[in-house]
């Protein structure tokens, strides 16, 4: 439904988005993951049609993005990621106006937004004034008004971003319920990696505007094995542990003075790597196992923790 | 095309009246100019009633130039809260969102300007002229705001803030009137002001308001109309263009 090839966007003498690969099928959802100024918002904007690309081809459910936007503009919903509601406006006119952009008959945009309202549990605050709605309330009418041309692909930019775990996992229950009932093709930005495993299919991690990894969320994080053991220490700067190189070893990097090393069966293999590094003379200061996740993938693969992003 | 400027003109419209402290700003402006200026300079000349006479089609370009630098801003203001992307994505052409905004300033300002003709003709405005004199001076002004909405939007489509939105109007907008004959006769101004003023579309328009309603010569309404109605589409243009160039990228 989403095909996107060999994408290149470049502003000024930044390059933006680089030879940009994606490809979203008829039903899935895909979760657009990287750090602040990766080039996510440039390439939603160019899938979204507000955007042109310098070079590459767009296709959205058949129709070329750069020579016929407005059939993509069809068949598209879209929710920005800083919130684009009208606050002088009811919950009730926002998507009202919006039907009316679009050209729907009255009777059709009042029973729309009767449905959608109720869909995403905002039938009570329906005529007050947007801006007195909560942050939730908010992300809720967003979802609401993107529906309200019943579009086959939605583009959703930081879904949940703002919001509390309760009201995450409203918005987390709207989405996977339109997947399941109505097919819904999605592509999603997140900094959450909770949100891109639960969510989606797919996963593409864009860095300095590349994609760097990608795959399923499964594929992506086996590549670490079954445990990632991380363990802080004094590493001196240009540590190798030549004694990683072993079969029972997936994966090994050391960043902001932790080493994590993702191994085939981690309670089995943790004692061998604390005497490795004793071996090597280093004092361990701090030591845990877990389970590798997304967040993990991430770290390899763009440098930046998560934490990092939320304080930009 | 006709369907989506409609709807951003209605969306505006609701809005607008919604908002008391904007109607209530629009309706209080236009009658302190006529009660302040107008009574008060009146009050310098022998003849009271023939300057305010005199000067109401000034404060109705100013009131349109206020009209339109507000309209700029609406623009601005939706553009810079991301609400414009919203009707980026729709499948609508991009010129419905600039008519959209432009009829929506439109209206606004005549909503002040009726304000404007009645406060004035209460304060003792004499206006003649008749119907075709009333209606030069409705189309004059329907085009010299369409023309100052053009480039009030054209700005605020490349405007970063709205602090440097505003720098840019003021610097067009009283001194426009300084520069024409809005509110003095131009034969006792210096030559380069007079053709400065001519160059003017504040003083076509006040020419062709003046004339139509003060029944004085008319022989240039038809020359005056011709360079609003060419001033109006140069301001959609400009708007048109800018608005591409910031969105097409």
């Amino acid at each position: 439904m989403i095909d996107a090839q060999g994408l290149h966007k470049q502003f000024g003498t930044v390059q933006a988005v680089i030879d940009l690969e994606l490809h979203v099928p008829q039903g899935s959802v895909y979760a657009l993951l990287g750090p602040n100024g990766a080039g996510k918002s440039t390439t939603i904007n160019m899938l979204t049609t507000l955007l042109r690309p310098d070079r590459g081809t767009i296709v959205i459910a058949g129709h070329d993005a750069v020579r016929n936007p407005d059939a993509v503009r069809r068949v598209i919903g879209v929710t920005f990621q800083d919130l684009v509601l009208d606050r002088d406006l009811s919950g009730r006119e926002a998507l009202d106006f919006y039907g009316r952009l679009y050209g729907l008959d009255a009777a059709t945009r009042t029973q729309r937004t009767k449905e959608l309202l109720t869909l995403v549990e905002l039938n009570d605050a329906a005529d007050r004034l947007t801006g007195t709605y909560s942050g939730g309330m908010r992300r809720r009418l967003e979802l609401a008004r993107c529906l309200m041309m019943q579009p086959r692909i939605l583009f959703l930019d930081e879904p949940t971003q703002g919001l509390d775990p309760q009201h995450r996992a409203m918005i987390w229950d709207y989405l996977r319920m339109l997947q399941q009932q109505h097919g819904m093709t999605m592509l999603i930005t997140t900094h959450a990696m909770d949100e891109a495993e639960i969510l989606a299919q797919q996963v593409g991690i864009i860095d300095h505007g590349r994609m760097v990894a990608s795959g399923t969320p499964a594929e992506l994080i086996g590549q670490f094995g079954s445990d990632m053991v991380r363990i802080t220490a004094n590493y001196p700067a240009d540590y190798q542990p030549s004694w990683l190189q072993a079969e029972w070893v997936r994966n090994w990097a050391i960043q902001n003075g932790e080493l994590r090393v993702g191994v085939d069966h981690g309670s089995r293999r943790i004692a061998t790597i604390l005497d490795g590094l004793r071996a090597d003379g280093l004092q361990v200061s701090d030591m845990n196992m877990t389970r590798p996740s997304l967040g993990d993938v991430f770290l390899q693969t763009t440098g930046r923790a998560l934490r990092d992003e939320v304080k930009s | 095309m006709i369907n989506a400027t409609y709807a951003i003109w209605l969306r505006h419209m609701r809005k607008f009246t919604r908002n008391r402290e904007e109607l209530g700003g629009l309706l209080i402006q236009p009658i302190l100019w006529v009660a302040l200026f107008g009574v008060g300079m009146g009050r310098m000349l022998p003849d009271q009633s023939n300057y305010l006479s005199f000067m109401l089609p000034g404060i109705l370009a100013l009131t349109a130039l206020g009209g339109a630098a507000g309209g700029g801003m609406m623009f601005l203001d939706e553009r810079l809260r991301g609400i414009l992307r919203e009707y980026m994505v729709a499948p609508i052409p991009r010129l419905s969102i600039l008519l959209g905004h432009m009829c929506a300033t439109v209206s606004k300002a005549f909503f002040q300007i009726i304000i404007v003709v009645i406060v004035g003709v209460l304060a003792g405005a004499q206006l003649g002229g008749g119907v075709v004199g009333w209606l030069a001076t409705l189309i004059a002004l329907i085009c010299f705001t369409l023309g100052f909405a053009g480039i009030a939007l054209g700005v605020a489509a490349r405007s970063k803030s709205i602090m440097g939105y505003h720098g840019m109007i003021f610097l067009f907008n009283l001194p426009l009137l300084f520069a024409s004959n809005a509110l003095y006769p131009l034969d006792s101004a210096p030559v380069w002001m007079q053709w400065l003023a001519k160059a003017n579309p504040a003083t076509w328009f006040i020419d062709v308001a003046r004339s139509s309603t003060q029944s004085t010569d008319m022989s240039t309404n038809l020359l005056n109309l011709g360079l609003l109605l060419g001033f109006a589409v140069a301001g959609t243009w400009l708007a048109l263009r800018r608005f591409n160039a910031v969105t097409a990228n």
